[in-house]
């Protein structure tokens, strides 16, 4: 529990992660469009290391009932975390889970101060 | 693998996983070959798994793992997952290959690469056999050779893309050698171009790969159980035992009741049958787990393993295939719901009782 320095902030640059083992969990903290996050390294799924997925984009479908047309497109690009074990998709900036809305990454208060990369548990 | 601290309730039990996998590569695998096999393997023009062409990791960012020698099955499965005893099978996928005599010749040489690289490594190991479904002649004589082998515990049948269904009084003679020697058999579905030989229409039509996925496993196992008990292949041999791996628990419900209500209107059609279909599936019939079903309420997952009997489940991981399933997915519903004692059954003493496993 508590703070804990996880790495100078020069060390986590634009699109870095790390996964940090604090208090006995895994955390992961990524620097994404400018912004820190930090979520727990456990899939909702079975446990998979997710934080350790791919960042990827997605398909997304609307339908056209009017003029009966899908049109499908690859969006997100970058934005997508997939685990590696069974391909759960999460939204990098939210945590929510892509395939049940009412799912996210358990998250942790993250921010830079002095220089350094701090996690509150 | 992910090392969260304290997470696994499983390291006090005694735990087997009855669907392990191996992918040996070609030219392995042609060491243990005579000629002409041992070229004719060594220049595919298939793969010893055909893919058929699906996305089937996700453009690479789902892990294709393998267990390409003893050690790292050792680790993964039993260290990784605390497993005690693994069942391993070799994963060929026989079916495929066209030549019939280069089948029978393969059979032989995965079976002797699974013992000599895996079974004789660690001394919890166990192994399936794997036959060829295109000559049961030759899948009865391999079962007659293979039979002296303490590790050897049942028999591996790709019943996707077999050359007949199951239960054709053409395989009488495999099942009577593997009741002979008191091994018992493990039906194994899977998708891609073995799911195309069955289903060849529906596979021509479907575009993507999760619709062949979730259709493959039940389709082959609603097949080979159908054939089984038309043709009365339970009530010939009944001190054999069938599992069912890959399509989880979800599917046998219909199957059971089903199967009763076309017994009580068509008997003649299935005459050697002296019960209903459904006490043979209870008395001699085994589901493993993977995959395990997730409904949105949790409670219904308890609802159908109670259904198909927690005496009829048996753990399987499935692992190194990218579907595989933690054996907490299975845990986590048995200490919710049940006792210790059926825990503990599931987890081990089924599949004891399945495979007559000797541990």
């Amino acid at each position: 529990m508590g703070e804990h320095v996880v790495a100078a902030a020069s060390e986590l640059q634009e699109g870095d992660r790390l996964v940090a083992e604090l208090a006995g969990r895994e955390v992961a903290v990524f620097r994404f469009d400018g912004e820190l996050y930090a979520y727990l390294n456990w899939c909702a799924h079975q446990g998979g290391p997710v934080c350790e997925g791919a960042l990827t984009g997605t398909y997304e479908a609307t339908y056209d009932r009017e003029a009966n047309e899908v049109s499908l497109s690859w969006n997100r690009e970058g934005e997508v975390l997939m685990c590696p074990w069974h391909g759960w998709e999460y939204d990098l900036p939210s945590g929510e889970c892509l395939s049940q809305r009412s799912t996210r990454l358990p998250s942790y208060p993250v921010e830079e101060r002095n220089g350094d990369v701090v996690v509150t548990l | 693998m992910s090392t969260q601290t304290n997470r696994s309730p499983l390291t006090e039990n005694t735990v087997v996983d009855v669907d392990v996998h191996l992918r040996i590569p070609l030219d392995d695998l042609a060491e243990y070959c005579d000629e002409p096999y041992r070229s004719t393997i060594k220049h595919p023009t298939y793969t010893a798994v055909n893919r058929s062409g699906w996305d089937r990791y996700m453009g690479g960012n789902i892990q294709k793992e393998s267990l390409p020698d003893a050690d790292t099955l050792y680790e993964k499965v039993c260290d990784g997952f605390d497993i005690d005893y693994p069942l391993i099978n070799a994963f060929p996928v026989l079916a495929s290959v066209p030549e019939d005599d280069r089948a029978v010749h393969m059979m032989r040489a995965y079976n002797d690469y699974l013992l000599d690289n895996y079974l004789d490594e660690y001394d919890e190991f166990r192994g399936l056999l794997s036959v060829a479904t295109q000559d049961p002649e030759a899948a009865a004589e391999e079962i007659e050779r293979m039979s002296s082998e303490e590790k050897i515990e049942g028999v591996y049948v790709l019943n996707s893309g077999a050359h007949l269904p199951l239960g054709h009084p053409d395989f009488d003679v495999m099942y009577r050698a593997a009741a002979d020697h008191d091994l018992h058999i493990a039906f194994h579905a899977s998708a891609g171009a073995p799911f195309a030989r069955d289903f060849p229409i529906q596979d021509n039509a479907i575009n993507r790969f999760m619709t062949t996925h979730v259709l493959a496993h039940p389709w082959a196992h609603m097949l080979t159980m159908t054939s089984l008990l038309v043709n009365g292949t339970p009530e010939k041999f009944p001190d054999l035992n069938f599992t069912f791996l890959e399509a989880g628990l979800s599917w046998v419900p219909y199957m059971l009741f089903r199967l009763n209500k076309e017994y009580g209107m068509r008997r003649r059609e299935a005459p050697l049958l002296e019960k209903s279909p459904e006490e043979y599936i209870r008395e001699q019939f085994y589901f493993a787990s993977q995959p395990m079903g997730e409904p949105n309420d949790p409670q219904h997952l308890k609802d159908i393993i109670d259904i198909v009997g927690t005496d009829s489940l048996l753990l399987a991981t499935d692992y190194p295939h990218w579907d595989f399933d933690h054996p907490d997915a299975l845990d986590r519903h048995l200490r919710q719901f049940y006792p210790e004692e059926t825990r503990e059954g599931v987890l081990a003493d089924n599949a004891v009782e399945a495979f007559d496993l000797s541990l």
